[in-house]
């Protein structure tokens, strides 16, 4: 097992490096330099090209690309991430400031979408071919369709603007910091961010469970006169969970991609609200460490799923690579 | 022996054959099984009415989606204008059908191209083997390691906002789940004796990846094609919200939910955000729709 996760870790160290190196050249593409962006516009013109070699020369960046790309990974690699274009601050502060609402919020949505998810499918599984079986996949279909900001519009308006009963968005009130204190600025948001998942949970929990419910321990159990329930919930239910758990994994890049837009929609102080206060800024280092984060976290998740994997189903152990 | 009921429903049938009332069925098995799923033809009959809108806007509305009328500014839906007008007076129902155009271009478009791109290279790659095809899986793992939204951000940022940008941004963030479907299902089918015949009459690589193993992994890839032009117009429609997808004096659906950002407009002005918000969410459901009625009909195996 260590083995295992030894090489798959090795498997992602050059992914990283390689994906960094890349978004290192594409910012090469961008417009202007470290420099250019220190020096406010309206005195663009008062300082001289040679002092502004001077300034380029002090910094490093006349020398080659690889060169500078070198010093910035053995910087990265000491966790100096370097210093966002707007105000001059760490990076590494930047995120560390913002992450925790983020994680509140995913790990909010991952709940809400895993148990929710769960119920429905089930229930709809054993309900198979009822109306409520149907109306369950449309509700779903539904779910993935709607886009994720406009419903959380939708919900402003409704809960927070007509009827008034939860907050417009934020995460704290000043003043108040305790975790129960903004028990309801969270509720509008993780709910929306938690639409679509559930409808992919839903979907994947259905087949799953009918799938359990036509093995043959379900017979067994049912010859020896187990009551319904305890059939369904004890002995189909687990037996389905277990790829369902095994898929909170993949739901990573929903769950950031989701993140980012809805917490911008409920001025949630997260860290997708600050990639897109990055990219209109066109803060770039901000803007690409914010990326190679969100590729590490995708990485380093996809590799949680296939130790998890591993765990349960020995065969894959043997079978890679 | 005596006639049982089915006996007298096959004469019947038999009867009406030969009178020339019952016709072979004609057309495509896939496509006859996808137009009895009812889901599938609602969502066909709406995909068609929102595509038809828009291709034909200039029909259906005399309103101009760019003329800006400041005297008739924030007026509520009314017989002369459906949706009523925006901020600097614009006729929101042209704007809706107008952004249509733009919108279901991008994401059809850029879904289109995804599975162009994505399959031309995935078959080649997966029928060849060797080291192109370790290439190309790599490259596609690079692109497939960010989480889409920021992937496309990071590209926004670095070639900047325009229509034909967002196109090929979208392109370079979703060809790879298509490559991978495309050489996932070439993997299969390379070892099928028709292959093994096809090359041993010295047919060329070329021809029989294309011409002979391509059209047996279209059904998967057309499913693929639908939702991923589902995504793609949402994640126009998103992108544009946040004022980074296309230029906003291009009217696309997004851009018309753009305004909805002020808490004055959501509040007071539902018009101006509500009706668009519904035309995506419905046209998205309808692709999802046909994609769930084409997957059915493609593959028996997947109906649950």
């Amino acid at each position: 097992m260590l083995i295992f996760i030894i090489r798959r870790l090795l498997i992602l160290m050059p992914m990283l490096v390689v994906i960094s190196f890349l978004v290192y050249l594409g910012l090469e593409f961008t417009p202007g330099d470290a420099v250019s962006h220190m020096i406010p516009p309206e005195l663009a013109n008062t300082v001289s090209a040679e002092k502004l070699e001077l300034i380029r020369e002090s910094l490093g960046l006349n020398k080659s690309f690889i060169h500078r790309y070198w010093v910035w990974l053995t910087h990265a690699v000491t966790g100096d991430f370097g210093h966002s274009l707007s105000g001059g601050v760490a990076i590494s502060e930047i995120v560390l400031d913002r992450l925790p609402a983020t994680l509140e919020l995913s790990a909010a949505a991952l709940l809400i979408s895993t148990i929710l998810g769960c119920l429905l499918g089930t229930y709809s599984a054993l309900n198979r071919g009822k109306w409520s079986d149907s109306g369950l996949t449309v509700v779903g279909m539904l779910g993935v369709s709607i886009p994720e900001f406009f419903f959380g519009l939708v919900a402003i308006l409704i809960f927070s603007l007509k009827l008034g009963w939860l907050p417009v968005g934020g995460r704290l009130m000043p003043g108040f910091d305790s975790w129960f204190d903004h028990l309801p600025n969270i509720i509008l948001p993780s709910l929306v961010l938690s639409l679509m998942m559930t409808a992919g949970v839903m979907r994947y929990s259905r087949s799953s469970m009918l799938d359990a419910l036509n093995r043959d321990f379900i017979k067994t159990a049912r010859s020896k006169g187990l009551p319904e329930w305890r059939i369904n919930f004890l002995h189909g239910f687990r037996v389905a969970l277990t790829p369902v758990i095994v898929i909170i994994g993949f739901r990573l890049p929903t769950l950031i991609g989701g993140s980012v837009i809805i917490e911008e929609v409920f001025q949630w102080p997260g860290v997708g609200a600050e990639f897109i206060e990055a990219v209109r800024g066109q803060d770039y280092p901000l803007v690409m460490m914010i990326a190679l984060f969100s590729v590490f976290a995708m990485l380093l998740a996809s590799l949680i799923v296939d130790v998890l994997t591993a765990l349960i189903d020995p065969r894959v152990r043997m079978g890679s690579e | 022996m005596p006639r049982s009921a089915l006996d007298r429903k096959f004469d019947r049938l038999r009867e009406m054959e030969e009178s020339g009332k019952l016709k072979t069925r004609t057309g495509s098995r896939a496509l006859r099984k996808m137009l009895n799923n009812p889901l599938a033809l609602v969502g066909l009959i709406l995909f068609s009415i929102i595509l038809l809108a828009s291709v034909f806007a200039p029909w259906l509305t005399d309103y101009d989606p760019g003329k800006i009328d400041l005297r008739g500014r924030l007026q509520a839906p009314s017989a002369e204008h459906w949706f009523g007008t925006d901020k600097t007076g614009r006729d929101v129902f042209s704007r809706v059908l107008y952004g249509g155009r733009v919108s279901i271009l991008v994401g059809l478009g850029s879904a289109l191209l995804c599975a162009t791109v994505g399959v031309l290279i995935g078959c080649y790659a997966g029928y060849k083997g060797g080291w192109i095809d370790v290439i190309c899986l790599r490259i596609s793992e690079i692109f497939m390691a960010f989480p889409q939204i920021i992937l496309v951000l990071l590209l926004v940022s670095i070639v900047g906002q325009s229509l034909l940008n967002l196109i090929i941004i979208f392109v370079l963030s979703g060809w790879g789940a298509m490559f991978r479907l495309a050489r996932a299902r070439m993997l299969s089918l390379r070892e099928e004796e028709y292959v093994q015949a096809l090359r041993s009459f010295g047919v060329s690589t070329a021809r029989i990846c294309y011409k002979h193993i391509l059209p047996n992994a279209l059904g998967p890839i057309m499913v693929n094609v639908t939702l991923t032009t589902a995504m793609f117009i949402l994640a126009e429609a998103g992108l544009s919200f946040l004022g980074l997808g296309v230029p906003l004096n291009i009217p696309t659906w997004g851009n018309i939910l753009n305004v909805a950002q002020d808490l004055q407009v959501l509040q007071n002005n539902w018009w101006m955000w509500l009706p668009v918000g519904l035309v995506i969410s419905l046209f998205v459901l309808s692709v999802n729709f046909i994609g769930d009625g084409l997957r059915d009909s493609a593959d028996p195996m997947q109906q649950g």
